[in-house]
């Protein structure tokens, strides 16, 4: 089972080889808003930029700001050191006022020869949705013309059932991390779903579906030390460091509720459905991020999972000067409190260089709650 | 010491919050203008402002909380008050010492990291020196931040909420899409308050925005020709109060005006021109006294499209739609409406002020760096926070200050 599952961890640690060597558009996507099914449609491979090799900013601090998010700080970075000069494009998304600098900071200083950028609504209701669709439409003409090309209703179809495939093996894997003796660790999760976005959706689905399989088959693992389970949410997070901290203190972290965790793959897009319909409901009905103005849905999203996984204690991890889980964080604060949840707050960078008190900080916390 | 209001804010009853406001007012306030330096329109904006407040705390009164640059005229064709969340806490900021605040802020959670704008409100709410709002009503503008702070509200005094969410991108599309929101906004105020929506009187509040509007882009004009000492910073405060619509306002640009046109026909000095970007602080702050003394500083949030544009009496919620759309920081928009400024008004150099946390300013500022050097024009920028102390210090802005005044 090793094998499989280091194979697919390896598929996002490769992304950048693996997506050179493709022979078709590549597009890249920073927000999960982002509608990867038009785009793999039209017959582009989409990836996510992750930021993981943008480490030194100051290029990207002089265009926007070193007081900045520092996963857009990242991004831009990589941006700017041509990673991804071998592709097409990115798209954007107004996910957030720093992504919409962003934006236009890539597409004013960096040469592409497409981008395109989704007005994203902050509140769901039927106006929100039909803006959002009218939206997609736009991309799907935009994509034509560019690569002069037709998005047929039945290339919708067939995408949509790619990557609805990708998201039920992945929920199929978080599920197991519901037992009480999870096969998956906490840094296997979120490598696993990083893959998932690195480009090569086909072989990930085949991996997944081999990987699944064994764990079936493998023995169920049993003990007499049930762990504290512990969930992250907040902004984007991918920091292997902290998740080794929390799991040499003895807890496992079972769930993320984050855009690299089950906010990316949570859901299903109805297949019998319009396809530009479907994909529009489907991203606008899983919004429980940050971005949006209700807080309470976010957080009662957070609340089923916590009950689902079983949670005993919440990290909140918040990007330093990402706004708006800043702005959210009294709120859940609150609510889980209410709640009888502990939760700890943690405010870092993406490539972090303050681990060492954050570590204390996660320490002291779950060995207090555990001990 | 500002405390966190120990009732149920939910039901607490407006005298209590005016008691609470006039508390932490009286207790601080040390700060007096020089009355005899003011304009007849700073004094009577003044007035108006107080009455505004006190209107808002009486128990009868309706109160919309709202943001930066929202539709005020919507609230007004309700006779409801619009309470501004951000411009009211930078009026206590002026009065009070907002340390306390900040502290109550970060007591509740909040980081310190948050723009000190949003940080001030929040805490204000939490003081319960705000009147309790019969319904919030929020935009995205300038910021996402001011649309969860909003939302915040909304959940603090249990009242009913409507966000408006406005376009980046100016077209048929968006302008459709923001007018339908505005429409869908109506009748929810209609259905929460049990009122209904005036279309008289929207109409009259409508050829008032204009009628005031029209006084304010003359007195702007005078600013392309002459020095007129302070009218820049009262037409920022007109903007800031963002009450286009009142007849109180009408008669505000109209006394501004007749005052920058008297002023001006006497003015006989001139300074050299900068173009202020980013928030401003208050009139009397120390950065902006330091400059005053030898610049005549433009602030570019009087001269931006979304200003200086008139209601279409004709189709106002759709002229209102666009206007909306306008105020957005886009980064070509805001490039062009530079430029333009800086040809029209004479500008010699420009001042970047960055607020700490102020995150669209940090990214937009680049822009405005390509206009100063496509137009040769020297440039400043500062790091500042105009409410938290604990963000700047004077003595660091103020060398940069003075190598920028040598330079220019």
């Amino acid at each position: 089972m090793r094998d499989i599952l280091e194979s697919i961890v390896n598929m996002n640690e490769d992304r950048i080889n693996s997506l050179k060597r493709i022979n078709k558009p590549r597009m890249g996507w920073i927000s999960i808003y982002t509608p990867e099914e038009i785009l793999y449609a039209a017959g582009i491979t989409t990836f996510r930029i992750t930021g993981e090799r943008g480490i030194n900013t100051t290029d990207a601090n002089a265009l926007l700001s070193n007081n900045y998010c520092s996963y857009v700080l990242s991004c831009l970075s990589e941006g700017i050191d041509g990673v991804y000069d071998f592709a097409e494009g990115v798209i954007f998304v107004d996910a957030c006022d720093m992504r919409k600098r962003l934006y236009e900071a890539w597409t004013r200083n960096l040469k592409l020869n497409y981008s395109f950028f989704i007005e994203l609504p902050r509140d769901i209701n039927k106006l929100s949705r039909e803006y959002y669709k009218l939206q997609l439409h736009n991309l799907r003409k935009s994509l034509e013309t560019h690569f002069d090309l037709k998005i047929s209703e039945e290339n919708l179809s067939d995408a949509i059932k790619t990557f609805n495939k990708s998201r039920k093996l992945l929920q199929q894997m978080y599920e197991l991390r519901k037992s009480d003796f999870p096969l998956i660790s906490g840094n296997d999760a979120i490598n696993i779903v990083k893959a998932s976005t690195c480009g090569l959706r086909e072989e990930f689905n085949e991996k997944m579906d081999i990987l699944l399989k064994k764990i079936e088959d493998a023995q169920i693992r049993t003990g007499k030390l049930k762990k504290h389970r512990v969930m992250m949410c907040g902004s984007y997070f991918d920091n292997s460091d902290i998740i080794d901290v929390i799991e040499k203190t003895g807890a496992i972290l079972v769930c993320e509720d984050i855009s690299n965790g089950i906010k990316y793959f949570e859901g299903q897009i109805n297949e019998n459905n319009e396809p530009i319909d479907a994909i529009a409901d489907y991203y606008l009905d899983k919004a429980t991020c940050a971005r949006m103005l209700d807080i309470n849905k976010r957080f009662e999203h957070l609340y089923k999972l916590i009950q689902e996984y079983n949670v005993d204690s919440v990290i909140y991890f918040s990007l330093k000067f990402c706004d708006t889980n800043l702005m959210d964080y009294p709120i859940i604060r609150k609510k889980l409190n209410e709640k009888g949840i502990p939760v700890l707050f943690i405010e870092g960078e993406q490539h972090m260089t303050n681990i060492e008190s954050i570590k204390t900080r996660i320490q002291t916390f779950l060995e207090t709650r555990m001990y | 010491m500002i405390v966190m209001a120990k009732s149920n804010i939910k039901n607490d009853i407006r005298l209590e919050q005016y008691k609470n406001m006039l508390n932490v007012i009286n207790r601080h306030n040390h700060i007096q203008e020089e009355v005899s330096n003011t304009l007849k329109a700073t004094r009577m904006r003044s007035i108006i402002n107080s009455y505004r407040l006190v209107e808002a705390y009486k128990a009868d009164s309706k109160v919309a909380y709202v943001g930066e640059q929202f539709p005020t005229e919507i609230v007004y064709a309700f006779n409801m008050q619009a309470w501004n969340i951000e411009s009211m806490a930078i009026l206590f900021a002026q009065s009070v010492n907002i340390e306390d605040f900040f502290q109550l802020s970060e007591e509740n959670f909040l980081s310190r990291d948050i723009c000190s704008f949003l940080r001030a409100p929040f805490a204000t709410m939490h003081a319960n020196c705000y009147p309790r709002p019969n319904i919030v009503l929020s935009n995205d503008q300038p910021c996402d931040c001011l649309a969860k702070l909003g939302y915040i509200a909304s959940q603090l005094y249990n009242s009913p909420y409507f966000s408006l969410n406005t376009p980046n991108e100016i077209n048929g599309e968006s302008i459709n899409y923001l007018v339908a929101q505005i429409n869908k906004m109506i009748l929810k105020i209609e259905k929460e308050l049990s009122c209904s929506f005036d279309e008289n009187n929207f109409k009259k509040i409508v050829e008032y925005s204009n009628e005031a509007k029209e006084y304010y882009c003359k007195t702007t004009e005078i600013l392309k020709k002459s020095y007129v000492p302070r009218v820049s910073r009262e037409l920022l405060e007109i903007f800031g109060l963002n009450a286009f619509g009142l007849k109180e306002t009408v008669s505000l640009c109209k006394v501004l005006y007749e005052e920058a046109l008297e002023i001006s026909q006497k003015q006989n000095t001139k300074k050299k021109r900068v173009l202020w970007m980013g928030q401003a602080p208050e009139g009397f702050h120390e950065i902006i006294k330091y400059l005053e003394r030898e610049l005549d500083i433009i602030f570019s949030a009087i001269l931006w499209d979304g200003t200086l544009m008139s209601l279409d009496i004709e189709n106002p919620i759709h002229s209102i739609a666009k206007r909306a759309i306008l105020f957005h920081w886009h980064s070509d928009r805001m490039k062009e409406n530079t430029a333009m400024v800086c040809d029209e008004f004479g500008i010699e150099a420009i001042i970047i002020a960055n607020v700490w946390g102020c995150r669209n300013m940090l990214g937009i500022r680049s822009v405005i760096k390509e206009v100063a050097e496509e137009k040769n024009l020297k440039y400043l920028t500062i790091n500042l926070d105009v409410m938290d102390r604990n963000n700047y210090a004077f003595n660091q802005v103020k060398n940069r200050l003075d190598a920028f005044l040598e330079i220019i």
